[in-house]
């Protein structure tokens, strides 16, 4: 009974607390949002002095607007593949008891922590042209079937899935838990079949977590570099890798900053959208 | 939902799904520790004789070794300087009235919320500008930037946990807030510091693209050496190094997971 | 047990003084201006229902809130601003509060570590107050592996050890069952005749009021209602909400009128002489009667007691005690208690009793702010 008043009084006083918060706070100005400001000056300052030409140029572009419309083919098939791949995934795990869910959440989740390098060479060596899958599908057809899955479009999907897939199932599993055992059971009493109760109850009620996910997918693979640059052909560079061309390549730092300054944008957009979601799941108190 | 209905879909046909899935997360990250272990002239599955020479090769090459060295110093010191900086920090959100605490905490994880490549220009730019460029410096603290986020929610989380009642009643005693913050506070952070740590270090540790854009060759981290390689090269050595990345990051996962665990027991 | 009551002057023997202390939320007072002392090695409780400003009037002495106007002295010191760390308190709570990752005797050397002792002269410390509460076979165990029971007494010897000015406790023994709770009372109450450390006890329990305390601190809606030893705020009451919160009570609402030879008071349910009063009434005023149900006896027809018609509407054995439920003419109900003894005619239900009382035991009381007629 007294420790809610205790804990409002037993404040860390506001000159100690900024004294506490000073050090990191000067650190991730400096390190963090100084840079990103230095980006954005850089953007509107060609040789010309203050002005937008850069952007103008850029959209005048056909590179750029070539590797835009890449970045938004590659980012929407990859999010949703991993939407129909995880979406029945979680199902899966949905219906396990609560501690097989752990240890399968835990195989879901083990791929998160490995590096993303490490990651691109395996799939390469599974799906690659002398790679395992065409190996035995070489085998199987003696030798006349062979998928070319790698250093193209596809390659760079199955990398892009192979990322996702675990934001996309954590996202959409939260919803599907967050549902009435209830509503179910008493549509069965009703009457309705297995598809009408998915197609009306559990699809609906999964939304939140499917919005998420989409989102959180979209947002990741935007900004998506290594996985193109090792997975994908010279018709796969992502936005990504165009800042690294302009940066290294022709050493343009204007176009290279302009191009960043539109993915952060881009970016920050889908964070924004994903926020206000997020926000109105936590008001309605539904699947967050 | 456990034995609930079948969603209108064959169950059999989820479970075909559900698994194709899983072994694709996680094959790929497997398989590479068997081709390591094989013939070091060329990258075979399987492979066909056991051979230790592929790792034989990655520790003779300096350029290897070397730059595991420099990810290994690098990651550990970025683990301790974001612990020494974020942990206070956290303290002081959680535990005090400050204006502006939204802001701040906002501040500190918008990283996560930000493309690295953007990140990696803006460094570029100003590490030039500083001279920070090709610093194992330089890289400490743009990766310190990256690894906050991650303190910040495990000992937020930790200090949320924490009671404060234990903080009052060291006060009332007499003590020192610094004596309460070393000697009642850190005690009750303990797991929730090492998860922090353990994710500090092994985002440092794999991390590559800002790496790529701020390091030069005389600190070059594992991973750009590992992304030229894979890029250019595609020596088969790299399936030693992807086999030993693979142990390391798997390792910590697992500590991370079992820290994590008595947690989730309790609440 | 006796009191360590000092015989010394005032100013020399004050442990806590406030003079004048408020607080208020913006528009919601939690505590209005109150003054307040307290004796050293007395042994105070305040005593309220929630809301009363008692947990409030706690924190302020703690120094985990600031007040909003007044003073406060502890020790001789201006404690006004002093921040929580330097006032020499001590404080018990009722989740315990023991450090988990250190063991009882890391515990209880806490505070003394604080103050830079020696590790001797620590262990030494430590020792002494374990065996002062018998648990000096637990030293070594971590807080979690003991009762609640162990805890509190551990959490006790905590502050003990330190020997602060004054012990500060808030409802500790809320979270234990009742014998435990009893046991705890009576283990606090020894400790304290013992050591004559001066202790503040909040509780909304007036059992444990009556129990331990020295004097009693009554709060109603932030302010102090009254204070005394126990057995004054029992048989000398001077509000209706006093009356009703120790103890149990039939109140009578009605107007003061003089009749020969006193003061009588007369009611809906008949008119009564009163010959002890909370203050002077004048004739006309509005006031309130109280006589507890332990006063009341069923008396007979002709009696010379005052005395109130009714019907039995239950009839309840306690143990030792017997209730009545007595509905009176103007349909309230009064409660008679009687010692229980077997063979004791049991009324019947609807059976029509008179309840008597010697004027004595009737109390004249100011009128409660709002109701007519309650018994509590």
């Amino acid at each position: 009974m007294a420790a809610p008043q205790m804990s409002s009084s037993s404040d860390l006083n506001p000159k100690a607390a900024a004294l506490l918060l000073a050090p990191l706070t000067i650190v991730m100005l400096l390190v963090f949002v100084y840079p990103l400001l230095t980006t954005a000056w850089t953007s509107i300052h060609p040789d010309t002095g203050l002005s937008l030409a850069a952007y103008v140029e850029l959209f005048h572009s056909t590179l750029f607007l070539k590797t835009l419309r890449t970045t938004f083919e590659i980012s929407i098939s990859g999010t949703l593949v991993s939407l129909l791949i995880g979406f029945p995934v979680a199902m899966h795990l949905t219906v396990q008891p609560p501690r097989r869910r752990t240890g399968y959440l835990i195989l879901v989740m083990l791929p998160f922590w490995t590096s993303i390098l490490v990651k691109s060479f395996a799939l390469t060596v599974v799906f690659g042209n002398q790679g395992l899958v065409n190996q035995f599908l070489g085998l199987v057809s003696g030798g006349t079937l062979n998928i070319p899955m790698m250093f193209n479009r596809t390659g760079v999907i199955i990398g892009m899935i192979n990322f996702l897939l675990p934001f996309m199932i954590l996202s959409i599993l939260g919803s599907l838990l967050a549902q009435d055992a209830m509503l179910i059971r008493a549509a069965e009493t009703m009457g309705a079949g297995s598809f009408r109760i998915f197609w009306r109850i559990i699809l609906p009620l999964s939304m939140p977590g499917v919005v998420a996910g989409v989102l959180i997918n979209m947002t990741l693979s935007i900004g998506m570099y290594i996985t193109p640059a090792l997975l994908g052909g010279r018709q796969d560079m992502m936005v990504a890798n165009l800042v690294d061309f302009y940066t290294r390549q022709t050493l343009d730092w204007t176009a290279a900053s302009a191009t960043a300054m539109v993915l952060f944008a881009i970016s920050a957009c889908l964070v924004a959208m994903l926020g206000r979601i997020r926000g109105a799941q936590g008001l309605s108190g539904a699947a967050a | 939902m456990t034995g609930a209905p079948s969603f209108g879909i064959d169950r059999r046909g989820v479970s075909v799904v559900a698994w194709s899935c899983y072994l694709f997360l996680l094959l790929p990250s497997l398989i590479v520790i068997p081709i390591s272990f094989g013939n070091p002239g060329e990258i075979q599955f399987p492979p066909r004789q056991f051979s230790l020479a592929l790792y034989r090769q990655f520790f003779s090459d300096p350029a290897w070794w070397g730059s595991l060295l420099e990810s290994l110093g690098v990651a550990l010191a970025t683990t301790i300087a974001s612990l020494c900086l974020a942990v206070p920090a956290a303290y002081a959100l959680s535990r005090s009235r400050l204006a502006g605490r939204a802001l701040l905490r906002g501040l500190f994880m918008m990283p996560m919320l930000v493309p690295v490549v953007v990140l990696g220009l803006g460094l570029y730019l100003q590490y030039s500008d500083w001279g920070l460029l090709d610093t194992s410096a330089g890289l400490v603290l743009a990766h310190v930037t990256l690894a906050v986020p991650f303190i910040m929610v495990s000992v937020m989380s930790g200090l949320a946990h924490a009671d404060v009642a234990l903080e009052t009643v060291a006060l009332i005693m007499g003590a020192s807030r610094l004596r309460i913050f070393f000697r009642v506070v850190l005690p009750q952070l303990s797991s929730a510091i090492a998860v922090g740590a353990l994710f500090a270090f092994l985002t440092s540790l794999d991390e590559v693209v800002v790496a790529y854009f701020v390091t030069g060759t005389s600190t070059m981290t594992l991973p750009v050496k590992m992304y030229s390689a894979i890029r250019w090269e595609l020596s088969p050595v790299i399936a030693a190094v992807s086999t030993l990345l693979t142990v390391v990051s798997l390792s910590i996962a697992l500590g991370i997971i079992a820290l994590q665990r008595p947690t989730e027991a309790n609440s | 047990m006796l009191n360590a009551r000092s015989q010394l002057s005032p100013a020399a023997s004050t442990m806590v003084e406030l003079a004048g202390v408020s607080k208020n939320y913006g528009p919601v007072n939690a505590l209005l201006p109150v003054d307040l002392t307290i004796a050293k090695g007395e042994f105070v409780t305040l005593l309220g229902p929630s809301g009363s400003g008692k947990s409030t009037l706690l924190n302020l002495i703690a120094g985990m809130i600031t007040p909003s106007a007044g003073r406060i002295v502890i020790d001789g010191r201006d404690a006004t601003a002093m921040p929580t760390n330097k006032r020499g308190l001590g404080m018990v709570f009722q989740n315990y509060a023991l450090m988990p990752h250190m063991t009882v005797f890391e515990n209880i050397a806490f505070p003394l570590q604080v103050r830079h002792m020696s590790r001797a002269e620590i262990r030494e410390r430590v020792e002494k107050v374990l065996d002062l509460i018998q648990l000096r076979h637990v030293a070594d165990r971590r807080p979690k592996a003991l009762s609640g029971g162990q805890q509190q007494r551990i959490s006790l010897a905590r502050c003990i050890v330190y020997n602060p000015a004054l012990i500060l406790m808030d409802e500790p023994l809320g979270a234990l069952d009742k014998n435990l709770r009893e046991q705890m009372q009576l283990e606090i109450k020894r400790l304290h005749a013992e050591l004559g450390i001066t202790m503040l006890y909040v509780t909304h329990d007036q059992d444990e009021a009556l129990t331990m305390s020295d004097r009693i601190v009554l709060m109603n809606s932030g302010r102090i209602e009254q204070q005394g030893p126990p057995e004054q705020l029992y048989f000398e009451p001077t509000t209706v909400f006093a009356a009703q919160f120790i103890g149990s009570s039939n109140i009578l609402v009605g107007d003061v009128m003089d009749q020969a030879g006193g003061t009588a008071i007369r009611t809906s349910v008949g008119t009564f002489p009163v010959r002890t009063a909370a203050h002077d009434f004048a004739a006309g005023q509005r006031a309130a009667l109280l006589v507890r149900p332990e006063n009341l006896r069923l008396v007979d027809e002709g009696t010379a007691l005052p005395n109130i018609a009714g019907q039995i509407e239950d009839s309840i054995v306690m143990g030792g005690v017997i209730r009545h439920f007595v509905r009176c003419a103007d349909k309230s109900v009064i409660i008679v208690q009687e010692l229980n003894q077997p063979g004791l005619p049991r009324p019947q239900r609807g059976s029509l009793v008179r309840a008597g009382w010697s004027t004595a035991h009737g109390r004249l009381l100011p009128p409660a702010p709002s109701a007519e007629g309650t018994q509590g």
